[in-house]
């Protein structure tokens, strides 16, 4: 075994092994033709690398024409192979390029087989034997043929060719590991045509080692698919890691969707439907397909379907949205549902996520509560009618017995021959004034036991007062309380319903009275007074009766009382009341005996 | 026809103090309005009979406490009620206490008349008990001590011979004493005798 015969076996087993491993790839996947293209280069550089050592060992002139024919077709083959690897790996030859060096190569070939036996020389002189590699070669001697220009003329165009196919490469941005096979193919072409050369026109003595520079494209190719091909690999790794993270992340979603607590939904930012739940076609009662042809709206009645529209422009502009509207069902019955708005971007594209409760039932419960909350404070007020009634009696008694006795005097003075006409006038007048003040008891008890929505009216914190004691003034009177009166100068007017804020103040002058039956020796003392403090105007009813108990903080919760007879719920009323006029209530303990309720009522804005 | 005893009238109320009062002038009562008790016990009102027709609930002091100092002033006016709101344990409670009645406004012209009527005759009928009673009290003050002494025992029903015993006298000189108390009590039997005393609380 000498030199010779072990690289140019292992540059052709070396490139057989490099065809089988890309003959394989490409088996696996056809559309690589690159991988094909190095295939087939790689048995024909091994097959060339076969005739170069044949050729090598012919001693007879006719057999080693024969051996270098089977070379120049294998250099045809292998050079074609490049072309079309480079056309298919770099992906940006010229064609005109590749067409010129497969013609020029064809044309190399073919005159190969026309002009036997040897294309390289016009004159053979001798085969002379010479030392190479520690071993003897066979080469030619002769004096070089012009139609070897062809051969050489081709390997430079395939020069050009990949040097122009690398740069266009390079400036198309493509990956290193191209760029380096197609320079380390245009270096190792270049040194093949220099040594082709230098051979040819006798300057070195040396055999044909085409094979040799081929393989050294071959290896650089290799080691290029080959990190493709792991690069591909790793890719599909990837690939399908994240395809099933997609699939998890779909699977979540999903489950998001369905474990919704009631419609979820995904819609474009002009209102179609993308994604909704199985619960959206449950509620809504239109079927999947129905609904990827509809728009968030016809989910709504007609009446509140700007509405809507309105909520997805805000969600959209300030990053989520509340809206509340009646659904409209496919069987064309509604239900109040609550939805929460929140804008996504799906797809470079804004979108909104939606979420829809049905709250119809919590509505009703609410109106049901605000209905029952209505109907106790009737209650309340008859309740407290009923607990009046002795005043009441009292109130109404009053003018009747003014009435009558004045009547009655009447008719007693009309019996006489002449009547006192000046004494009857006096009597018809108090007769009148009485019937009227019967009328306002009447008027004003009235207005207590009505039921319904409160009515505001310009009212003064004085008048307010002044009708709420002279309802009391019978048990003021009987329990003998002092009324001490402390108001601002100057007290505006206020927006409020009469009555029931008469109500609270009565309600309150009650308990101070109630609160300062036991207190014996000490003098009973209501103070009341009403102060401006801007935007407010503050009601102060104050006693020096026993105070609040240890649970004064529940004297506001309903059906919390301290009265053996009391329902518990007149502080809770008021407080109620005060609370519908944008107000508060609240109490506050003595520092010596008793306690006083504030409450404060907002003054309307022109009364500032 | 003309009246010799007043009627009072205490109301807070103005309007019915002039409505209560043009009825009661039209029937011929002499009629005094007072628009609270304080001024109605400051001005005189106990010269001879009368009635007070009384508020019950009224600032200061109520009906049912001026009730109690006239009472407590031995007032011979009767008093009657008058009331927008009353309830029965308060009429109960005034009653008791002397009122000749209880009545609500409003209230008719006739029945207050009537209840005016029977207020007077019992202020009447009060004013000649205590004329009575004040005339028993003198001559009883003119006894002796030892008539005295005599009178308690026949008012216990006791007779002559054990009194005398009681007395360590003989059974003549009490039969002396006791015609003497007879007649310096003007009474003419023991019977009589036993009811004035009884009415002076002797006993």
């Amino acid at each position: 075994m000498n030199w010779v015969t072990i690289i140019w076996s292992m540059t052709a087993a070396a490139s057989l092994t490099l065809a089988g491993v890309h003959g394989f790839a490409w088996l696996r996947q056809r559309r690589q033709m690159a991988s094909l293209m190095f295939c087939i280069m790689a048995v024909a550089t091994a097959s060339m690398a076969g005739c170069e050592l044949w050729t090598m060992q012919q001693r007879d002139m006719d057999a080693y024409a024969h051996a270098l024919q089977w070379y120049n077709l294998m250099r045809w083959i292998v050079t074609l192979a490049l072309v079309g690897f480079i056309h298919f790996y770099l992906d940006s030859g010229r064609p005109w390029l590749e067409w010129t060096v497969c013609g020029l190569r064809t044309v190399s070939l073919l005159v190969n087989f026309v002009f036997s036996p040897m294309v390289y020389y016009t004159s053979i002189e001798e085969l002379v034997r010479i030392r190479f590699l520690g071993t003897e070669v066979t080469v030619v001697e002769g004096i070089p043929s012009p139609l070897s220009i062809i051969g050489q003329l081709s390997l430079l165009v395939l020069a050009a060719y990949l040097v122009d196919a690398t740069w266009r490469s390079a400036q198309r941005g493509n990956r290193p590991g191209a760029i380096r096979v197609g320079l380390s193919a245009v270096f190792f072409v270049l040194a093949l045509s220099i040594q082709m050369m230098f051979a040819l026109w006798g300057f070195i003595d040396m055999p044909i080692v085409a094979s040799l520079f081929f393989a050294g494209i071959l290896v650089v190719m290799g080691v290029e698919l080959s990190e493709d091909m792991l690069r591909a690999a790793k890719l599909a790794d990837d690939l399908k890691i994240r395809e099933r993270e997609l699939i998890s992340e779909r699977k979540l979603t999903d489950a998001i969707f369905e474990s919704a607590p009631g419609m979820l939904y995904l819609q474009s930012a002009d209102g179609s439907m993308v994604r909704w739940n199985s619960q959206h076609e449950r509620v809504t009662g239109y079927s999947n397909t129905e609904t990827s042809q509809m728009r968030a709206e016809d989910f709504c009645v007609e009446a509140e379907k700007e509405i809507l529209k309105e909520a997805r422009t805000i969600a959209l502009a300030q990053g989520g949205h509340d809206v509340e509207f009646d659904l409209a069902r496919r069987d064309g019955r509604t239900s109040r549902h609550f939805f929460r708005i929140v804008p996504v971007e799906v797809a470079g594209e804004p979108h909104l996520v939606g979420i829809g409760i049905d709250v119809s039932s919590q509505r009703a419960l609410a109106a049901e509560t605000e209905r029952q909350r209505e109907q106790m404070a009737h209650i309340a007020r008859v309740a407290s009618v009923s607990e009046l009634s002795s005043s009441l009696a009292h109130e109404i008694n009053q003018p009747l017995a003014i009435i009558l006795s004045n009547a009655q005097a009447a008719q007693r003075l009309m019996a006489h021959e002449t009547p006192d006409l000046h004494e009857l006038r006096e009597i018809l007048e108090d007769i009148v004034s009485a019937d009227i003040r019967a009328a306002d008891v009447i008027k004003r008890l009235r207005s207590i036991l009505r039921q319904g929505k409160p009515d505001l009216e310009t009212v003064s914190p004085h008048a307010l007062f002044d009708q709420a004691l002279s309802m009391m003034q019978p048990e003021l009177k009987s329990a003998g309380v002092q009324i001490s009166r402390r108001h601002s100068k100057k007290l505006p007017l206020i927006q409020a319903d009469r009555i029931p804020i008469e109500q609270v103040l009565l309600n309150l002058i009650k308990n101070a009275c109630e609160a300062m039956e036991g207190n014996g020796s000490r003098e009973k003392t209501l103070s009341l007074s009403c102060v401006n403090e801007g935007a407010w105007l503050r009601f102060s009813v104050r006693d020096n009766g026993h105070g609040l108990g240890e649970d004064g903080d529940k004297i506001f919760e309903a059906f919390h009382t301290t009265k053996p007879k009391g329902l518990g719920l007149g502080l809770t009323i008021c407080q109620t009341i005060i609370r519908a006029h944008g107000g508060n209530l609240w109490s506050e303990k003595n520092k010596s005996h008793g306690a006083t309720f504030h409450f404060q009522l907002p003054l309307v804005p022109e009364n500032l | 026809m003309k009246h010799s005893e007043t009627v009072f009238l205490v109301d807070d109320e103005p309007a019915l103090l002039k409505a209560l009062g043009r009825l009661l002038k039209a029937e011929g009562f002499a009629v005094q309005a007072f628009d609270s008790s304080m001024k109605f016990l400051s001005a005189p009102h106990n010269n001879g009979a009368g009635c007070v027709l009384l508020d019950q609930s009224m600032p200061g002091m109520s009906g049912m406490e001026l009730q109690q100092r006239l009472i407590q002033e031995d007032s011979a006016l009767a008093v009657i009620f008058i009331t927008g709101n009353g309830d029965i344990p308060m009429s109960v409670r005034a009653i008791k206490a002397g009122a000749v009645d209880f009545l609500t406004k409003p209230v008719k012209d006739k029945e207050l008349l009537a209840v005016i009527q029977t207020a007077l005759e019992k202020s009447r009928t009060m004013l000649s008990e205590r004329a009575e009673i004040t005339e028993w009290k003198k001559r009883y003050a003119e006894l002796s001590t030892r008539e005295k002494e005599v009178l308690s025992h026949v008012v216990k029903g006791l007779p002559n011979k054990q009194i005398a015993v009681t007395l360590g006298v003989v059974e003549q000189t009490i039969k002396v004493h006791r015609g003497r108390v007879m007649s310096k009590m003007g009474v003419d039997s023991l019977a009589q005798l036993v009811i004035v005393a009884e009415r002076l609380r002797l006993k």
